[in-house]
């Protein structure tokens, strides 16, 4: 943790991408603090380097320049090593496409980051199906992937998130693959979520995930251009 | 947890899994089988060879034995010759010929082996006894159903035929003391056997004092190649061979099977291993969303690598044990076909099961399978998890 | 004649150093023994039977290239040609030969001297040379019939290979099948597509496969000529070879691509997407 409650320190983030056509700035030059027990909307149009700068927040994709520091550690310049242990022991990450292991049951899918993280097997069970109730699919524990709906797979996608009881929750349009009903339990979790203490930053186009956020932060073409506080 | 995934990923695509299996275990038969054909013709003849325990040959001088009709003059002297080194045990003479075996009107001809009964080294008695004085033999069951004789029933047989006479030379009436089974013979090939003595007098005065072959047996520990040399030297009238001689010999005029056993265990290897990497690619490449997410939520790099060669792994310890089985069937088949070559002693065998040419085909193939498996793997599990997201959204 | 059966040892002497029996008369020997122990035309050689023993005095004449026999081939024996009579007589053999190698005149010729000389029972049987050389092939027909049978497993082999490859490369694109099946496009199209698809890699892969058959052809008989120094010829690419191996690798490949396509296209197209 950082000074003041500063989960989240990102001072001048810079993303460059080398593409066939020239440089494309996706981020330029963003700064950003995140407190612990925030819950932080990301929104902008297509192509303004949102989902980018999560990314980057997220420590799976490295910046061009700039510092990071999350939790008190700094995460840019990290080996690959090191980079994938922080993600595992620090962060937790929604897609959008929910991105579940078709092959492993819901519950299996909730149990892959705390068994890479070395809990033992029943603990492990046990804290999974903790989280499946959390998020209320209790019943739903041994069905796969293809036997759940959208917005069940994207409650377990967030409960394999909570698995390793992270500092930040980083969620990339949680709600873009889910019809309105389904979005709205979502949304509904994630702000559950953060009453409990949970840190969130979320990338979203859906104005009422991001209207369930205490803070919106702007961003256009690579940068931030407004913040404002509910 | 990996263990379950690797598993699990192989059992969800079942068809393409059980094909690779497949693809794998003809390999791996082929592989097992050329394995065995290379060492089998030397493991199965250096057997036969020793099988009685005699490590040098003596043919007559530029020859292999029983590769010609010649034979070694002054038998008596060398034998006695070879008894007196401290270093042998046994010698044992052997005279080979053909004999005509009368049938009714006609005549069936059977090869005959003339040999001292207490020492000789051709046959094993199956039933009775060996022949020891003049008018005994031992037939073996080829013979005896031509003949339709038994145990106890005389032959008339004859060593050869005058063209002047028109008549058969060398008759005999030998009694069947015993039957044999005759241990360097083709397979369905009629034999007897007689004293050396009878044969003798039967082929006449060419073969008066002379044999086609002396069996050596040395003392145990009594060093080989030196007793082989020193006979060779001492007695200019014949060729000395030891079984490793003997073996390179064959093997020399047999090497074209250890040739080929090479070329088709190599591409044998090299397809199992070109299926493996195609299927691991192919399973990676369909997988890169779920390789990025997993990486992004923090499974190494290396436990990704570990659980895709697990998948590569399991196809090719599966289908090489289906392929050892399978390899077995082939490999007996393919026995009976070369088997079939006209003068081949029943007992060797071109394919000999072994069970360290199963380990080794074992291990190539799993050495294989994980190499085959690790580049794909790797790349996989190396591209960009940001960019690899993005892809596989776009997809 | 040929006289494999009988060990001959060869001294190379100066004409002096052995007293001649009669005039030397004239050998012929093969190549391979003029190369290895390095003779000329117009040496003097002693021929005994035992090694040793007496001999005579002969002078080589000429160089026999040796026919291309098969049964020949491992065998490393060494031939040379002598007069019938000088060598009945330095090896004691007396009047006696071991075959009579007899031409007839016309084809019915050959059946009725076999008829008669067998019927005269002297002690010897007649074959024709279609029954001799049927008898001596009985060693290339199971080496024919192993080609065969390492051929047969092969095939099975690749079948097998080619359609597990197949069936790969097609399932990697299930997703595109997918997305044009619900588009509208024909489960009839695809499958044709992908037939085509297989039949043209088929295609290059069968002109490659007998340029290589080909290539490694020509190695093998140049490796073998070479290892037991023989003109002999053993390995052939026929015209009938190339259209089998064509036929079979066109078929086995069109064959796993339509049972590949066939397994695609039988699904629904959602399911192809994973849903």
């Amino acid at each position: 943790m950082t000074e003041n409650g500063v989960l989240v320190s990102a001072r001048d983030l810079e993303r460059d991408y080398s593409l066939s056509a020239g440089i494309v700035h996706a981020v330029r030059g963003v700064s950003l603090d995140v407190r612990k027990g925030e819950y932080v909307a990301i929104v902008g149009p297509s192509g303004c380097g949102k989902s980018t700068l999560l990314n980057l927040l997220g420590a799976i994709d490295e910046p061009s320049s700039g510092t990071l520091t999350i939790a008190g550690q700094r995460v840019s310049g990290l080996s690959d090593r090191e980079a994938t242990l922080f993600r595992l022991r620090n962060i937790g990450f929604v897609f959008q496409r929910f991105y579940l292991m078709p092959v492993l049951t819901a519950i299996e899918n909730v149990e892959l980051p705390m068994s890479e993280a070395g809990m033992e097997k029943s603990a492990r069970r046990d804290r999974a199906r903790e989280l499946l109730a959390y998020v209320g699919l209790s019943e739903r524990g041994h069905h796969r992937p293809t036997e759940l709906s959208g917005g069940e797979q994207q409650r377990v996608a967030i409960a394999r998130a909570l698995a390793n009881r992270p500092a930040l929750l980083l969620a990339d349009e949680p709600t873009g693959e889910l019809d309105a009903r389904t979005g709205a339990e979502v949304i509904a979790l994630f702000e559950r979520l953060n009453r409990d203490g949970t840190t969130i930053v979320v990338v979203t186009h859906d104005e009422d995930l991001a209207k369930a956020a205490r803070r919106v932060v702007h961003m256009r073409d690579g940068v931030i251009v407004d913040e404002r506080q509910r | 947890m990996i263990l379950s995934l690797a598993w699990a990923s192989l059992v969800r695509h079942r068809a393409r899994t059980l094909l690779a299996v497949a693809g794998v275990a003809i390999s791996a038969a082929m592989l097992l089988d050329m394995v065995m054909l290379a060492s089998g013709m030397r493991v199965s003849f250096r057997s036969l060879l020793l099988a009685q325990g005699f490590q040098i040959r003596l043919a007559p001088r530029g020859t292999l034995p029983f590769d010609t009709d010649a034979t070694i003059p002054g038998a008596t002297a060398i034998m006695s010759q070879l008894k007196a080194r401290r270093d042998v045990v046994a010698v044992s003479p052997v005279l080979g010929a053909q004999l005509h075996v009368e049938r009714g009107a006609a005549s069936v001809s059977a090869a005959a082996l003339g040999t001292i009964a207490s020492v000789q080294g051709d046959y094993k008695i199956l039933t009775g006894r060996a022949p020891t004085i003049d008018g005994e033999a031992a037939a073996n069951d080829a013979l005896l159903s031509a003949t339709v004789a038994r145990l106890g029933d005389t032959l008339s047989v004859a060593a050869g035929f005058d063209p002047q006479l028109r008549a058969f030379t060398g008759q005999r009436t030998l009694r069947v003391v015993g039957r044999a089974h005759f241990i360097y013979l083709a397979a369905g090939e009629r034999a007897l056997a007689l004293p050396l003595t009878s044969l003798q007098a039967m082929e006449g005065a060419s073969r008066a004092d002379r044999v086609s072959l002396i069996m050596v047996r040395l003392r145990e520990g009594a060093a080989v190649e030196a007793a082989r040399s020193a006979i060779d030297r001492e007695i200019p009238v014949v060729s000395a061979i030891s079984t490793a001689t003997a073996i390179e010999q064959v093997e020399q005029r047999l090497s074209y099977f250890r040739q080929l056993a090479f070329i088709l265990g190599s591409v044998s290897l090299a397809v199992g291993f070109l299926l493996v990497t195609t299927l691991v690619t192919v399973s990676v490449n369909e997988r890169l969303g779920e390789i990025a997410v997993l990486r992004a939520i923090g499974v190494r790099r290396a436990r990704i690598v570990e659980q895709i060669l697990i998948e590569g792994s399991v196809i090719m310890l599966v289908g090489a044990v289906v392929g050892m089985g399978l390899g077995l069937i082939t490999a007996r088949y393919l026995n009976s076909i070369l088997a079939s070559f006209p003068g081949l002693p029943e007992a060797i065998h071109f394919f000999l099961f072994q069970p360290r040419d199963a380990w080794m085909a074992l291990g190539l193939l799993a050495a294989c399978g994980i190499l085959a498996g690790i580049y794909p793997a790797w790349r996989g599990a190396s591209l960009p998890i940001a960019g690899t997201l993005r892809e596989e959204a776009v997809a | 004649m040929f006289l494999h059966f009988i060990p001959l040892l060869l001294a190379a002497q100066s004409i002096d150093s052995a007293p001649p029996h009669h005039a030397p008369r004239t050998v012929a020997i093969d190549e391979r023994l003029a190369r290895d122990a390095g003779l000329r035309l117009g040496d003097t050689l002693v021929l005994t039977p035992m090694p040793g023993g007496a001999g005579d005095t002969v002078i080589v004449a000429a160089l026999v290239r040796r026919p291309r026999d098969p049964s020949e081939v491992a065998r490393g024996a060494y031939r040379i040609r002598v007069h019938l009579d000088e060598l009945q007589q330095l090896v004691g053999y007396g009047e006696r030969v071991e075959r009579f190698a007899i031409a007839t005149r016309g084809s019915s010729g050959a059946d009725s001297a076999l008829r008669a000389i067998d019927a005269s029972a002297f002690g010897f049987r007649a074959f024709s040379s279609r029954e001799i050389a049927v008898e001596s092939s009985t060693t290339f027909l199971v080496v024919s019939r192993f080609h065969r049978a390492i051929g047969v497993i092969t095939i099975v082999a690749s079948a097998v290979f080619l359609l597990c490859i197949m069936l790969l490369k097609v399932d990697e694109r299930r997703r595109d099948v997918a997305a044009l099946r619900l588009m509208g496009i024909s489960s009839g199209t695809v499958v044709r597509g992908v037939v085509l698809e297989s039949a043209l890699i088929a295609t290059c892969g069968s002109i490659a496969g007998v340029g290589l058959g080909a290539l490694v052809s020509a190695f093998v008989n140049w490796h073998y000529q070479r290892v037991y120094r023989t003109p002999l010829t053993f390995s052939l690419v026929t015209g009938d070879i190339v259209v089998i191996a064509v036929g079979l690798s066109l078929g086995l490949g069109l064959a796993a691509g339509w049972l590949a396509a066939q397994r695609l296209v039988r699904q629904p197209p959602l399911s192809l997407f994973g849903r």
